[in-house]
């Protein structure tokens, strides 16, 4: 049976809106099968920002785009408009690089990036390796799109940059390592046990606002912007006052705010409105928050 | 005792590769198809043809699939899988 002419234009506008877009179970945050998180895995490796849609919450759609695209088979992966493939398919140009280039990320760090690991940090690193590691692993370094930072033990892999420090060599990717420069890594100490710090002076920037920093900012004279992130729906029950709901209509007018303009995002328990931070943040906003715990905190907060 | 598969596809499994046999030389006409069962509801294809030649691996899949999509839609779907899918132009 053919799809429903409504579903093809669906479809054919989802592809159209969204410059890269992939068709998946689950999302992002929680892909429900393994093809899907591998398909994520490698996006998160290459770019900040993409869109999902979850065919698990919507059976049409699923059928649907399986005629669109003549591929049986979730996840697909859509750049431009353009059928790309599925899982084994983006594996594949992920190794070979064609997806760097698909999807316009250069790696071609000019220099050996600088990485500052503190004597601390060396000598937990040394210990980790010669207590845990097989003969032959060394320490990875790998920084993701949105500049997250996972360390991990493996044997040095082919087109990997090694960085020698005094004590401990770490090896990165190439995109990693164009990510790298001005690293430094130390242990800290927290309530929840002892770990490496990375600071990362590329990263873009989102800090924390508690509910009760945010009622001062708002008792205050100093103008900015809360923005919540949730859906209409959401709004509809509770929402912060003076908070105005981000709809595609209202983004296009935020960005177009000077950089340094002070930008406060919440939603239910704030997930969601630390993606649309970051999103901000690596657009070059420079005073970019978000709120600790979303509305539930602040309702908390004030009804206690 | 022989590497046998109980499974391996039954009078039902035949029938349903025909269907996708018949469907893939309608949408490709000079096709060599094979369409093997493996377990219920799962398939290997392979399938040489000139219209494959010069397209690139996703498109060449995506003319097969798009023969068969009609059989694989759907919670009833009589093609679960593909589990292998071969596409080649003819020497």
């Amino acid at each position: 049976m053919a799809p429903q002419e409504t579903d093809r234009e669906h479809i054919q506008e989802l592809v159209t809106r969204n410059p890269v877009l992939l068709f998946m179970k689950g999302n992002r945050d929680a892909p429900q099968c393994g093809f899907s998180a591998t398909v994520i895995r490698i996006l998160d490796t290459l770019i900040p920002d993409y869109a999902t849609e979850d065919v698990l919450q919507d059976a049409s759609l699923r059928d649907a785009i399986k005629t669109f695209s003549s591929w049986p088979t979730i996840p697909q992966l859509y750049v431009n408009g353009e059928f790309i493939g599925g899982c084994d398919i983006v594996q594949e140009l992920f190794a070979n690089g064609e997806l760097h280039k698909t999807l316009g990320v250069e790696a071609t760090p000019d220099a050996a990036p600088e990485i500052n690991v503190t004597e601390a940090a060396t000598q937990a690193l040394k210990k980790i390796l010669e207590e845990q590691a097989p003969d032959g692993h060394t320490v990875h370094l790998q920084i993701d799109a949105r500049y997250g930072h996972h360390l991990h033990l493996a044997p040095p892999a082919a087109g990997e940059i090694e960085i020698a420090g005094p004590g401990i060599s770490l090896f990165l990717d190439a995109l990693s390592a164009s990510r790298a420069d001005g690293i430094r890594i130390d242990v800290v100490q927290t309530p929840e046990g002892t770990g490496f710090h990375i600071e990362n002076p590329k990263a873009p920037r989102v800090s924390p606002v508690t509910s009760d920093e945010l009622k001062t900012w708002l008792d205050g004279d100093a103008a900015f912007e809360l923005l919540d992130v949730r859906t209409p729906e959401e709004r509809a029950v509770s929402h912060i006052e003076g908070s105005i709901l981000l709809t595609s209509e209202e983004a296009p007018r935020v960005e177009a705010l000077p950089l340094d303009t002070r930008l406060v995002f919440y939603c239910k328990m704030g997930g969601r409105s630390q993606s649309a931070a970051e999103h901000f943040a690596q657009m070059g906003f420079t005073d970019v928050h978000n709120l600790v715990g979303g509305i539930d905190a602040w309702l908390e907060t004030s009804g206690s | 005792m022989a590497l046998q598969i109980i499974n391996a596809g039954g009078s039902d499994s035949q029938e349903i590769a025909e269907r996708m046999h018949k469907a893939i030389a309608g949408a490709i006409p000079d096709a060599q198809i094979e369409v093997r069962p493996t377990s219920t509801g799962h398939f290997e294809i392979r399938v040489s043809s000139n219209a494959f030649s010069g397209k690139t691996r996703v498109a060449q899949h995506q003319l097969v699939y798009a023969a068969i999509t009609d059989l694989m839609t759907g919670n009833d779907a009589p093609v679960h899988a593909v589990d292998r899918l071969d596409c080649l132009v003819p020497e």
